[in-house]
């Protein structure tokens, strides 16, 4: 089954999109339009801090994930198997 | 696509809701930052310019992660830095500089895409203008202005241009992108610095991190003021100053995105920003 990249541990999101730029590069492109992911930044709850959603396209899966994996520095990704929902 | 042969910038006029974007191949040897900041403040004095600015690495290199303002406060020029995804958006926007002049006579809120403007009155929610994931917001809630929703400057100078020329907020879409010719050198060389993160003098923490920058350290929050002039011009972290006052990294940097800085440039800078700052005087 082909592999995926799933932010599970989006809470401890820094925000720095080196993920998002990573992709970009593997796209040779430098930039953030028709990224294959996406960084949100919001509010929290209580108002005191930052968080951070994230969103991954589908076609993450055509781009050497492994390498977005590792650029992380807060190990916000892990790589599973994707499935028809991802 | 980003052109980076000349300095663009984007001039708002908040009195009169206007506002074009000009090419200048004359101001290349200001490099950006903080020396083309400070030469569009002589260039535009006359109409109490706020000045954002982003160097010639910014978008493109790790820890070059700030944008520069410049604007003057009774009298006193001041160039304050501020963090956050700012000096992305405004490179991805095409943008080497931004300035904001005269004052609006009602409370603005102002929408940038690209190169394009939109004005908007008091009591627009800012969160609805831009394109989320690629823009910047730029807040003021009368007390503090904050970057996305975090990132501040030192001091009040930037609280008090905003309430002088009645700002509301700023907020800032790049939908543009660069492509250097020869990718795989700029790869190798992006990798390179960023495998230099322990050369900068910050620790590394889980704070909102500036837009490529992997530190998130506490430092970048209140931002930054005065410093080195070529860290300043590029305008990188101050603390990554190891990283871009190695002149040969600068170079690397620069070549291959298909600048073409000479060494003389980088030398004439100092002079050209102070004989800048003696005609501002």
């Amino acid at each position: 089954m082909p592999k995926t990249i799933k932010p599970t541990q989006k809470d401890k999101c820094i925000g720095c999109e080196l993920c998002v730029f990573e992709s970009q590069r593997q796209l040779k492109k430098i930039g953030l339009e028709e990224s294959l992911i996406r960084i949100f930044r919001k509010k929290s709850a209580d108002k005191q801090t930052v968080e951070y959603d994230l969103e991954i396209d589908p076609r993450i899966n055509i781009l050497d994930i492994e390498k977005i994996v590792s650029i992380c520095p807060k190990e916000v990704f892990e790589i599973v198997e994707s499935s028809n929902n991802d | 696509m980003i052109d980076i042969t000349a300095k663009k910038v984007l001039i708002i006029d908040v009195d009169k809701k206007e506002y074009n974007a000009k090419t200048f191949t004359d101001l290349n040897k200001f490099l950006g930052g903080t020396g083309l900041g400070l030469k569009l403040l002589e260039m535009f004095v006359d109409e109490n310019p706020l000045i954002f600015s982003v160097g010639p690495l910014n978008g493109f290199f790790p820890f070059a992660s700030k944008s520069s303002i410049v604007l003057t406060n009774d009298g006193v020029v001041e160039d304050l830095y501020l963090g956050g995804s700012i000096s992305t958006r405004l490179k991805f926007a095409g943008l080497d500089a931004l300035i904001i002049k005269k004052t609006s006579d009602n409370k603005t809120i102002i929408e940038i895409k690209n190169s394009e403007v939109y004005f908007h009155n008091e009591g627009t929610d800012i969160q609805s203008l831009g394109l989320t994931g690629k823009r910047c917001l730029i807040e003021f809630d009368g007390k503090k202005v904050l970057s996305d929703q975090y990132f501040t400057t030192p001091d009040d100078y930037l609280e008090k241009i905003f309430t002088e020329k009645n700002i509301g907020g700023i907020s800032i879409t790049g939908t543009e992108i660069f492509s250097p010719k020869n990718f795989d050198e700029y790869k190798k060389i992006y990798s390179e610095i960023l495998e230099r993160k322990d050369e900068l003098r910050v620790l590394e923490g889980n704070y909102p991190s500036c837009s490529n920058c992997p530190m998130g350290c506490g430092k970048s929050k209140v931002g930054e003021i005065g410093g080195n002039i070529l860290v300043n011009s590029l305008v990188a972290c101050q603390f990554a100053d190891k990283i871009y006052t190695d002149i040969g990294t600068v170079f690397s940097c620069l070549n291959v995105l298909g600048y073409d800085y000479t060494h003389e440039d980088i030398e004439n800078l100092p002079g050209l920003i102070e004989e800048t700052i003696k005609n501002i005087s």
